[in-house]
């Protein structure tokens, strides 16, 4: 048994089968919740505009064209949705590390370091450079559908994804060295014998 | 191969879009360039970012959106067994009106406005300023006249239609803000009401458009409720535990409405 395409399954909801969205939901749920939640850092927020996405999928829902790839149309609402919020509830407060999602466990294990500090350097990046990775890395969007969601030529989408990617470059390993040296001064300390310390017998 | 030529190619190249020539040569590339082949492992790298999971309530929430969605369209069996049909034609049904003789006199009008109004601006700044201040009323009369005869249509998408134009006026007129606060309780759609609560909603910073709208809490379809206790919270209603409270005591309230004013209600306290 082969899945309808997205784009059936949008047919089937403009001719008013309100029902079939559930599907595209459970498709569709987890992938924007992440667009958001990596973009803004705010999982309540993230999870409010999931739910505004598919308000507007059914608002609009006649606007919805045969022939138009299901997931750029989609992420067309997503933007929007984001981008009126904010222009009604302009953000208040820069992106704090403490509003950062997953907290990882401080385990040792290098890679979740690797992971924690990558966390962090991707929302050091201006919001621009920011959203354009994560519609081409993790959206999986093509660079065509990027250039027409963003409004711009196939080419500044290149130049746009490499400058983003120089700049994660940058901000990891500066973050890295940070880690490193405080890791390179906590060893430091503990080889400083303390006073009246435990060799005292 | 230098890095500027490289910076061409690397979005491609990570994409796998490359021809095998190119890829050759940006593998080269890579292998002697530190900072270049850092780019590459970094975006490698993005793939260990752990996918975030939306919260246990999400699908619920979805699931009563739909639900008093479908709530709404049921209570127009006429409208939606037609649905179809009108959606199919919507084409159609446009060229119609505009073919239909208050259409034709409307654009007509309009067209011959949007013409003079033309003409006088190309003319020059000097304009004799009763004639230019003439000309916009005119203008805008005539948008009025679309709008409000948009409203009144037979066919869904021609209303969708009206409720759009109206949005093309930072001034909302009396005359139309009335046509849409009909519409707003009474349109047979619930896409229409929908669509001209978004349109009041531009305005609501209006203390007689504010009230206006949520006074229609009271109403039958509830998606439209959803959406106007929805606006309570965002514009923070100084009445709105009244209201909500006013709300939950109406006799025959949908399911969902109710759940969604004690959401309300919990979101206020």
């Amino acid at each position: 048994m082969t899945l309808a395409p997205d784009e059936e399954l949008m047919l089937q909801v403009r001719d008013g089968a309100g029902e079939t969205l559930g599907v595209l939901f459970h498709r569709y749920q987890t992938p924007l919740f992440n667009f958001y939640s990596k973009l803004t850092g705010d999982r309540a927020l993230s999870e409010d505009l999931v739910q505004e996405v598919f308000l507007r999928i059914l608002k609009y829902r006649q606007s919805y064209c045969p022939g138009t790839p299901f997931r750029a149309w989609v992420y067309q609402i997503a933007r929007n949705a984001r981008i009126d919020h904010f222009r009604k509830f302009p953000p208040q407060t820069a992106l704090e590390p403490e509003m950062l999602p997953p907290v990882l466990p401080t385990d040792p294990a290098q890679q979740q370091q690797e992971v924690e500090l990558l966390h962090r350097a991707l929302q050091q990046l201006p919001e621009e450079k920011r959203e354009i990775l994560l519609l081409c890395r993790f959206q999986e969007l093509k660079y065509e559908e990027i250039a027409a969601l963003l409004g711009c030529e196939l080419n500044t989408v290149r130049t746009r994804i490499h400058r983003a990617l120089q700049d994660l470059r940058k901000a990891f390993h500066q973050l890295a060295r940070g880690t490193m040296l405080k890791k390179a001064e906590a060893a430091a300390a503990e080889n400083i014998p303390p006073r009246g310390g435990r060799h005292e017998v | 191969m230098k890095c500027e030529h490289i910076a061409e190619l690397l979005p491609d190249y990570l994409q796998g879009n490359l021809g095998p020539d190119e890829h050759q040569n940006v593998e080269a590339h890579l292998e002697q360039c530190a900072d270049c082949s850092e780019e590459v492992v970094i975006w490698r790298k993005l793939s260990l970012l752990p996918v975030d999971q939306p919260g246990p309530t999400s699908r619920a929430r979805f699931e009563a959106m739909l639900q008093a969605y479908q709530a709404g369209r049921s209570n127009q069996p006429a409208y939606d067994a037609d649905w179809r049909k009108r959606a199919s034609a919507w084409n159609w049904n446009v060229f119609h009106w505009l073919r239909s003789p208050l259409g034709a006199m409307a654009w007509s009008a309009a067209l011959l406005a949007i013409g003079v109004f033309a003409g006088l601006r190309l003319a020059g700044p000097k304009l004799p300023s009763p004639d230019f201040v003439a000309m916009q009323s005119e203008l805008a009369s005539m948008k009025q006249l679309v709008v409000l005869s948009m409203l009144q249509q037979q066919s869904a998408s021609a209303r969708l239609e009206g409720v759009s134009w109206s949005t093309r006026d930072q001034q909302l007129d009396p005359q139309v803000l009335s046509a849409l606060l009909h519409t707003l309780r009474y349109d047979a759609s619930v896409d229409v009401r929908l669509a001209a609560l978004d349109a009041l909603s531009r305005h609501g910073r209006q203390p007689q458009v504010h009230k206006a709208i949520l006074d229609s809490l009271q109403q039958q379809s509830p998606l439209v409720q959803v959406a106007l206790i929805d606006l309570l919270l965002e514009w923070r209603d100084p009445d709105a535990a009244q209201r909500l409270q006013a709300l939950q005591q109406a006799p025959n309230l949908n399911p969902t409405v109710r759940q969604r004013v004690e959401w309300a209600k919990s979101k206020l306290n």
